[in-house]
């Protein structure tokens, strides 16, 4: 099933183009819109939430289109914008109940579905207090609360992980990993990172400048971009050396190595050569792909 | 001996929602009720009902104060259609104070675009926080002139019961409600500061008062009394009792009376169609940001 379609859809501001003939596609679970800043993620939200009028194209969310039937998809599809959008004095509680009758609940069921929301994003006796005095994560988690409210069949996820600390991050990407399979709701989820959409994705789209760069399934991606960091006590250069001469791709940034997976027989070598050299292993992980190298 | 444990939490997981969902009309209606709560300090911290609560509180006094004078001197103390007029400083206090809370945090905290994002229109919203301002102006005029009615009705007076004074007032409040509201709201609505929209409310009116003061005495002193009376509905309180006067007969507050005919009432909708247009304009502008 087709969740949203965009079809030569092209925004010009008075100076800059933010959407250049853009046609992409996307189906139901999770979907990554990666993109450097500026990159025209923003913008192409704010066109399929039907609230901006594109320059050229069309673009259509469920099957409706943008441009005329915005009211209906509004009530069918949540938001979760980039920006602060909280008042400071009202609490959690009130705030999302109030956002639920935005979107046509009656008062009693908005207050259930507040509760039971605000529960599944993780806010819990806090969320009595004002949101004035929440931290960063719980913020995020509230405004993701009020995206899920209505019970969209959609959400929109701008930037969900801006602003949090890296456990922070790992929470909000399971919550929304959840939202695509458990809850049923398709997501469409903006990062400039391309690493941390990798664990979550279904399917990932790359834009870059408001062009299509590359629309691909998750499998495709990873393979291309699968590459380990390595760092060690000392004798990096020795395992740098070790390593090429097995055949093994090596980047060096610093004491850092960056291996590239040709295969799992890759994970072998590498341990091999830790264990022969001897040396003292002090970070193994796995490198999540960059935008950048989606570019090269 | 105990009991088993009878209690048991389940995790029934996310559930779906499949009740009714309402139309713009109620998302509307939700957001001018709960605006309307909030101008009030309802629903708010208890700093935020003080200057609401103080404010309805010496709205109040004088008709309070006419209703003991009515009920010992059998007298009439303060007059239905002279009341918004008499307590115009209140009001303005009362709009400065209030009108900015209505649209500036969603500006400056960036709520809009949340209300945006939901099946509702700009000029939704934007008519959701004028009812709301116009109702709660309305009821600061209201109860006051409503109480004085009834302590009319009960006190036996030897003059008889104004009752077409009073209606009329009333529907003289609903224009100063209305001008009000579209005044205060439209200038509010230009600063995403709370302090600075405050501000400027007050600053507009205290240059239409010292204006139309200035204008109306300088007019009157060299004999052009026509002018005069003009130059005094730059005040909106004396533009609106004009309206009143000359479309209820009510009796002039200003002493002197107004400029006769239509003119008032049709500079009355010119300021009102003025405002909301800015208000609304400002709006588009700021959806589309």
């Amino acid at each position: 099933m087709t969740i949203l379609a965009t079809e030569g859809l092209t925004k010009r501001f008075p100076r800059v183009t933010a959407l250049d003939q853009l046609t992409v596609v996307a189906g139901t679970g999770v979907t990554g819109l990666v993109g450097a800043n500026g990159a025209g993620k923003s913008t192409l939200i704010k066109i399929l939430l039907g609230l901006l009028p594109a320059s050229a194209g069309r673009a259509s969310v469920l099957g409706m289109d943008a441009a005329v039937q915005g009211l209906e998809i509004r009530r069918s599809v949540g938001y979760m914008p980039e920006h602060e959008c909280l008042p400071p004095d009202v609490s959690a509680t009130e705030f999302v109940v109030h956002m639920a009758q935005m979107s046509g609940l009656p008062r009693t069921a908005a207050r259930e579905r507040a509760a039971d929301t605000l529960r599944h994003v993780g806010l819990h006796e806090e969320r009595y207090r004002p949101i004035g005095g929440y931290s960063t994560g719980m913020k995020q988690r509230v405004k993701l609360a009020q995206a899920l409210v209505h019970d969209p069949k959609v959400v929109f996820l701008d930037e969900p992980t801006n602003g949090l600390d890296p456990q922070g991050r790992d929470e909000m990407l399971a919550l929304i990993r959840r939202i695509g399979t458990e809850f049923g709701i398709s997501v469409l989820v903006t990062s400039h990172l391309l690493g941390e959409l990798e664990r979550i994705c279904d399917h990932v789209i790359v834009i870059d400048g408001g062009r299509l760069l590359r629309s691909s399934a998750i499998g495709e991606l990873t393979q291309v971009t699968q590459a380990v960091a390595v760092e060690v006590e000392e004798g990096w250069e020795q395992l740098a050396r070790h390593l090429t001469e097995a055949g093994e791709t090596v980047a060096v940034e610093g004491r850092l190595l960056t291996v590239q997976v040709r295969a799992d027989a890759t994970f072998d070598t590498l341990r091999d050569a830790l264990c022969d050299l001897d040396l003292h292993l002090v970070r193994l992980e796995q490198r999540h792909g960059r935008i950048e190298d989606v570019f090269k | 001996m105990s009991s088993p444990p009878t209690g048991v939490i389940h995790d029934i997981g996310y559930r779906h929602y499949d009740g009714v969902r309402l139309s713009r009309g109620y998302a509307a209606t939700a957001l001018a009720l709960n605006s309307l709560r909030g101008v009030f300090g309802l629903g708010r911290t208890a700093r935020s009902k003080i200057i609401p609560f103080l404010i309805a509180a010496v709205m109040l006094l004088p008709a309070v104060v006419s209703i003991a004078v009515m009920a010992l001197l059998k007298q009439q103390a303060v007059g239905y259609s002279e009341y918004a007029v008499t307590m115009q400083a209140v009001l303005a206090l009362f709009l400065a104070a209030q009108s900015p809370y209505l649209v500036a945090p969603d500006l400056r905290f960036r709520v809009l675009p949340l209300y945006l994002s939901r099946p509702l229109k700009v000029l939704d919203y934007v008519a959701a926080k004028f009812v709301a301002l116009v109702i709660a102006l309305f009821l600061l005029m209201a109860v006051p002139l409503t109480l004085i009615y009834i302590g009319e009705l009960l006190v036996e007076l030897e003059t008889p019961v104004k009752h077409a004074e009073y209606f009329s007032s009333m529907g003289g409040a609903v224009i100063f409600a209305v001008v009000l509201a579209s005044i205060g709201l439209a200038l509010a609505s230009f600063t995403p500061r709370r302090g600075l929209g405050v501000a400027s409310v007050i600053a507009f009116y205290m240059f239409t008062l010292a204006a139309s003061a200035v204008f109306f005495g300088v007019l009157m002193s060299e004999g052009q009394d026509p002018a005069a009376k003009w130059s005094i509905l730059l005040n909106p309180f004396f533009l609106v009792d004009a309206v009143q006067v000359n479309l209820f007969g009510t009796e002039p507050t200003n002493g002197e009376g107004y400029p006769p005919g239509l003119g008032p009432a049709a500079i009355t909708l010119l300021v009102v169609a003025l405002a909301l247009g800015a208000l609304f304009l400002r709006y588009r502008k700021a959806a589309s940001s």
